[in-house]
C-alpha cells in the first residue's frame, strides 16, 4: 500500500529534437479542416483556438502563413452590441474570448478593427462590488475572469478604467494555505491554471510582493515528476499544458530555476508527434493546437533559441508586448 | 483534449470512422442551427429546451446554449405558477444530474446547477448536499463539486463543525486527500479562531455576509486546536509517508508566523542628510502614507525606493532639505508615521553625533520563528521526536527530512544548525530535481541564523562567507550594516534588494559567480568593493558602481572584464572616485 506516484514513462524512441517545421505545417493545416466534426464541436471556444494557433505560429516566426484578413473580419463579426466578444458567430460574448480576441489583434497590430471603448465598458460593467469579475452577464465569478479583465485592459492600455485596488483585494482573498490561489474565496488551489491567472493578475497590477513566493514556489516545483513533466496538482499525471502554467508561474515569481529544466525539456519534446506535427498532453496521445502552443511556449521559457522569447504573463511573443510598451512585473 | 491515446488504424477503419463522423456532424449542425434560429426569433418553448438538452448532453461546454436555457427558464417563471416553476426546475436538476454523471468536470453544468438551486422556489439543500457526497465519493478531488458544496453549505447554513466532521470522515477513509486537508484549513479558523476573541458561533453567517477578511487575518487557528491537528496529520503521514497532501498541510500548520506590522527601523545620517526607514513588510511609501516629522514639524519630503525596480519595498529613503540637521551642535528629534497602520517610530539625533537610529529589538529572536508560544515548545519537541522516529524507518523520505528541518528551526535555529545542514545535504541527494530549491531555502536559513548571531553580538558587521549561499534575502534587516562579507559562496548577482544596505561601507564578495551588480545602486557610504574571482564580464556590468559617490577601492582581479583593452582608462572615466584599483 502507499501512494503511488502517478507518472508516465518516456520511451527511448520518443522524439528528442524540436520539429518546428512539422508543427508549423500542422497548425497551418488545422484551420482548413472547418467541416470536421471535432472542429465544429469546439466552436464554443473558437476565438481561443485561433489565439493558440496564431501565437504558436508567431513564436515560430510563421505568422504570415495565416489568413490575417479573414481572422480580423471574423473578430469584428464577433463583437456584440454590449462591447464583449464571443467565441464565434452566434455565440454569446464572454471575458475569456474577449481576451483572446484582443490578444490576436495585438499580434496583428490591428486593435482599431474593433470598438475598443466598448470593450472597456463591457469589462468595467462586469466588475462586482467586492472587486471580483463575472465572466459574462450570467454572473459566474472566478479569479480566472479577474485575470482576463486586467490582461485585456493592460493590452488596451486602459487599466485605470476599473477599480484596481478592489480587484486586488478580491484576488488576495482567494489565497490559500499552500500559498496558492483558488477560483473563489475558500476554493482549493485546485490547479495551476488558477495559480497562473492569479500570479499573472498580481504581476499586471504590480502587486507581486503580496505573494508568498517561497511557499508557492515550493508547491509549484513539487509539480515536477520523475519523468520531468509537471502535473497540475498533487497526485495527478504530468501534462504539457500544466508544464507551461507551472513554468510561467515560477518565472513570474522569480523561481524558474527551482525545477530541473533539462528534464522538463525532454518531457515536452517527447510529447511531439513526429508524423502529424503538433504536441499532445502526454507522450503517445493525440495532438491539438492547445498543447502545441503550450509545448512551444514552454520550450521558449526554457531558453530554446529557435523560438521567439515568450512573455510568461500573457503568453504572447515579447516583441509584440514591447511594441505596445507593456512590461508586466516579474520578481527577480 | 486530454488523455486521448493515439491509436493506429487501417485505411478501411479510417474511412468508416470518417463516414460516421460526417453523419454525426450533420445531425449536430442541424440541431445547432435550429437552436440559433429559434433564439434569434425569441422563441422560448419546450422544443427549444429539448434541442438544447440534446446538444448539451453531448457537449456541456457549449456555454451559449446554457445561456439560452436560462433565458427560457426565466421566461417560464413569468408565465407559470409556482408549482409549475418548481417542477420545471426540478426537471432541469435531473437533466443536470445526468449531465454530471457523464461529465462531472463541466464548468457549464455546475454553474447551471448553482443557478437553478438559487432560483428554485422550494430548494432541497439536503438533496444537494447528498449529491455532493455521492459525487465526492466517486472522485474526492473534483474541485467543481467541492466548490458547489461550499455554495450549498453557505446557502443552507450547514454548521461549520458538521463540515469539519465531514472532512474527518473523508480523511479517516483516505488520508491522501489534498482537497479535504484544504477544506480543513478554511474551516478551522472559522471554528477555532485564534484567541482572544471568543469562538464564533458555529453557524455560518447568512447569505449577505461581508466578504472574508484578507488572508493575513483569516488563517489563524487557536493553539489548542493546532495541537490536535498535529496529531491528526501525524497519523496520516505515519500511515503513508509518501503522501504529499498531509505533508503540505503539516507545513501550513508549522509555518504561519506573521509579523506585527510596524516600522522596524528608522535611521538618520547627519552627513548625508538622509533618513532611511524599514517597514515590517514591503509597502509603497506614497500609498501607505509614510510621514516624517522633524522637531515637531511635518516635513514635505519625497520618499524614494532604494532601487527604481522596487515599486514595493520594506525600505524607503528621503533626503532632508539641505541644512536642516547639518548643525552638529544641535539635537534633533524625528518621528516617522505609518499613517495607514496608525503606528510610528521616534529617533533622536543627539548633539555631536553624525548618525543615529532606533530599531525594534524585542522581536529579533522571534523574527524567523513559528508563532507557537514558548510553553508549547515541549509539543514541538515531541513532534520532532516523532519525525525522527519516522526518519529512522524511512531515512530517504524527503518530506520527513524537510519537516525535521522546519521543526528544528521552530525550536532552536542556531542550536540545530549543524544537523540542519546535514539534512539539507541528504535532501539534495535524494531529491536532486529540486536541489536549487533546497539550496535557496538553506541560504535563507543560514542568513537568518547569521542575523540572529549579529543581533546577539550587537555589531554592524554581517559575515556569512563560505556557506554555499545561492541567494540573498532578508536584506531589509541589514539596513544598519556597515560591513558585509559574503565571499566564497555561489551568488550570481547582487539583486536590486541589495540597495537596502544604505549604511554599507565595505563589501567583500570575492569568489562567487557574480555577473550582475544591479543592487549597488546609489549606496551613499560605499567605499570598498572586493569582487575578486567573479564573473563580471563587461564594462557595462560595472555601471551601477558609478552611482556610489564614495567608492575608493575596487578589486576586480580574476573577472573576465579584467581582460578588456584599455580598461584602466575606461574605468578612470566611469569611476573617477576610485583610488585603488586591482585588476
Ligand atoms: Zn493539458
Amino acid at each position: 500500500q502507499g501512494t503511488q506516484v502517478k507518472d508516465v514513462i518516456i520511451k527511448p524512441e520518443a522524439p528528442s529534437t524540436l520539429l518546428l517545421d512539422r508543427h508549423a505545417d500542422y497548425i497551418a493545416a488545422y484551420g482548413s479542416k472547418k467541416d470536421d466534426y471535432e472542429y465544429t464541436l469546439s466552436e464554443y471556444l473558437r476565438m481561443s483556438g485561433i489565439y493558440w494557433g496564431l501565437t504558436v505560429m508567431d513564436l515560430m516566426g510563421q505568422l504570415p502563413r495565416m489568413n490575417r484578413q479573414e481572422i480580423i473580419d471574423f473578430i469584428k463579426a464577433c463583437q456584440h452590441e454590449c462591447g464583449g466578444i464571443s467565441a464565434s458567430i452566434g455565440h454569446d460574448p464572454h471575458l475569456l474570448y474577449t481576451l483572446s480576441a484582443v490578444q490576436i489583434l495585438c499580434l496583428y497590430d490591428s486593435l482599431d478593427a474593433i470598438d475598443v471603448d466598448k470593450v472597456v465598458e463591457y469589462i468595467k460593467g462586469l466588475q462586482q462590488e467586492d472587486g471580483s469579475f463575472a465572466g459574462d452577464k450570467w454572473g459566474e465569478i472566478d479569479t480566472r475572469f479577474s485575470f482576463c479583465a486586467v490582461a485585456t485592459l493592460a493590452l488596451l492600455g486602459k487599466m485605470d478604467k476599473i477599480n484596481v485596488d478592489k480587484s486586488v483585494e478580491f484576488v488576495l482573498s482567494c489565497m490559500n494555505f499552500d500559498g496558492g490561489f483558488g477560483c473563489r474565496p475558500g476554493s482549493e488551489s485546485l490547479h495551476v491554471v488558477i495559480i497562473y491567472c492569479c500570479t499573472g493578475f498580481l504581476s499586471l497590477t504590480s502587486q507581486l510582493h503580496q505573494v508568498n513566493a517561497d511557499l508557492l514556489g515550493w508547491w509549484l516545483c513539487e509539480r515536477q515528476l520523475p519523468s520531468g513533466g509537471l502535473n497540475g496538482r498533487p497526485e495527478k499525471l504530468p501534462d504539457v499544458c500544466y508544464s507551461w502554467w507551472v513554468l510561467a508561474s515560477l518565472k513570474i515569481i522569480g523561481k524558474i530555476h527551482w525545477i530541473d529544466k533539462a528534464k522538463l525539456r525532454a518531457f515536452i519534446l517527447a510529447c511531439q508527434d513526429e508524423e502529424t506535427g503538433g504536441f499532445a498532453d502526454r507522450p503517445g496521445d493525440m495532438v491539438d493546437p492547445f498543447h502545441t502552443l503550450f509545448g512551444v511556449a514552454g520550450l521558449s521559457l526554457l531558453g530554446e533559441e529557435q523560438i521567439k522569447p515568450v512573455n510568461p504573463v500573457l503568453c504572447m511573443p515579447e516583441d509584440v508586448l514591447e511594441s505596445i510598451d507593456l512590461k508586466p512585473e516579474l520578481l527577480s | 483534449q486530454h488523455g486521448r491515446v493515439k491509436i493506429k488504424s487501417t485505411a478501411q477503419q479510417e474511412e468508416e470512422k470518417r463516414k460516421e463522423r460526417e453523419k454525426k456532424l450533420k445531425v449536430y449542425v442541424a440541431a445547432r442551427d435550429a437552436c440559433f434560429s429559434k433564439r434569434k426569433e425569441g422563441i422560448m418553448d419546450d422544443e427549444a429546451l429539448q434541442l438544447t438538452q440534446q446538444l448539451l448532453s453531448s457537449n456541456p461546454d457549449f456555454a451559449t446554449l446554457w445561456n439560452y436555457r436560462r433565458e427560457i427558464l426565466m421566461h417560464m417563471e413569468t408565465v407559470k405558477d409556482e408549482d409549475q416553476v418548481q417542477k420545471i426546475y426540478e426537471t432541469e436538476l435531473s437533466f443536470l444530474e445526468s449531465c454530471l454523471k457523464v461529465n462531472p468536470k463541466s464548468y457549464g453544468s455546475w454553474h447551471q446547477r448553482g443557478w437553478v438551486s438559487a432560483r428554485l422556489p422550494r430548494p432541497d439543500w439536503a438533496r444537494e448536499l447528498s449529491l455532493c457526497d455521492r459525487c465526492l465519493s466517486l472522485d474526492d478531488r473534483n474541485f467543481h463539486c467541492w466548490d458547489y458544496r461550499r455554495m450549498v453549505v453557505k446557502m443552507s447554513g450547514v454548521p461549520v463543525d458538521q463540515e469539519l466532521g465531514f472532512t474527518d470522515r473523508l480523511i479517516g477513509s483516505n488520508f491522501s486527500n489534498y482537497s479535504s486537508w484544504h477544506y480543513r484549513s478554511t474551516l478551522l479558523p472559522l471554528l477555532h479562531p485564534e484567541s482572544p476573541e471568543p469562538p464564533s458561533p458555529s453557524r455560518e453567517p447568512p447569505r449577505s455576509s461581508p466578504p472574508p477578511s484578507p488572508p493575513t487575518q483569516s488563517h489563524r487557528v487557536c493553539e489548542e486546536q493546532l495541537l490536535k491537528e498535529y496529531e491528526l496529520v501525524q497519523n496520516a503521514f505515519f500511515t503513508d509517508p509518501n503522501d504529499q497532501s498531509a505533508w503540505f498541510y503539516y507545513r501550513w500548520l508549522l509555518g504561519r508566523a506573521e509579523r506585527e506590522e510596524m516600522i522596524s527601523c528608522v535611521y538618520v545620517s547627519r552627513e548625508v542628510e538622509r533618513v532611511a526607514v524599514a517597514c515590517s513588510r514591503p509597502v509603497n511609501a506614497q500609498s501607505v502614507g509614510l510621514l516624517l516629522v522633524l522637531d515637531g514639524q511635518p516635513q514635505r519630503v519625497e520618499w524614494r525606493s532604494v532601487h527604481p525596480q522596487l515599486k514595493h519595498s520594506p525600505v524607503w529613503i528621503c533626503d532632508l532639505p539641505p541644512g536642516t540637521i547639518s548643525d552638529v551642535v544641535n539635537e534633533h528629534n524625528l518621528t516617522v508615521h505609518w499613517t495607514e497602520k496608525h503606528t510610528h517610530r521616534d529617533c533622536a539625533l543627539y548633539t555631536g553625533r553624525s548618525e543615529s537610529w532606533c530599531r525594534d529589538s524585542a522581536t529579533d529572536q522571534e523574527l524567523f520563528r513559528s508563532e507557537l508560544s514558548v510553553e508549547k515548545t515541549s509539543v514541538l519537541q515531541s513532534e520532532l521526536q516523532s519525525c525522527n522516529q519516522l526518519q529512522e524507518l524511512e531515512p530517504l523520505n524527503k518530506w520527513c527530512l524537510l519537516t525535521i528541518i522546519l521543526l528544528m528551526r521552530a525550536l532552536d535555529p542556531l542550536g540545530y544548525e549543524k544537523e540542519t545542514l546535514a539534512h539539507f545535504r541528504t535532501l539534495k541527494e535524494v531529491d536532486s530535481m529540486r536541489s536549487a530549491y533546497y539550496s535557496d531555502l538553506c541560504s535563507r536559513f543560514m542568513i537568518e541564523n547569521t542575523i540572529l548571531k549579529m543581533e546577539y553580538a550587537e555589531v554592524r558587521v554581517f559575515s556569512i562567507s563560505d556557506k554555499n549561499l545561492t541567494t540573498l534575502c532578508h536584506l531589509d534587516q541589514l539596513l544598519l550594516v556597515t560591513h558585509i562579507n559574503v565571499s566564497c559562496n555561489q551568488l550570481q548577482q547582487l539583486p536590486p534588494h541589495f540597495a537596502m544596505l544604505q549604511c554599507l561601507e565595505v563589501l567583500e564578495a570575492d569568489n562567487n559567480s557574480i555577473e550582475d551588480l544591479e543592487g549597488l545602486h546609489h549606496l551613499p557610504k560605499l567605499e570598498e568593493v572586493l569582487l575578486k574571482n567573479n564573473k563580471i564580464s563587461t564594462l557595462a556590468d560595472l555601471q551601477p558602481l558609478a552611482s556610489c559617490p564614495k567608492l575608493k577601492r575596487l578589486d576586480l582581479r580574476g573577472n573576465p572584464v579584467a581582460g578588456t583593452a584599455n580598461l584602466e582608462v575606461e574605468l578612470a572615466q566611469l569611476l573617477p572616485s576610485v583610488m585603488h584599483l586591482l585588476l
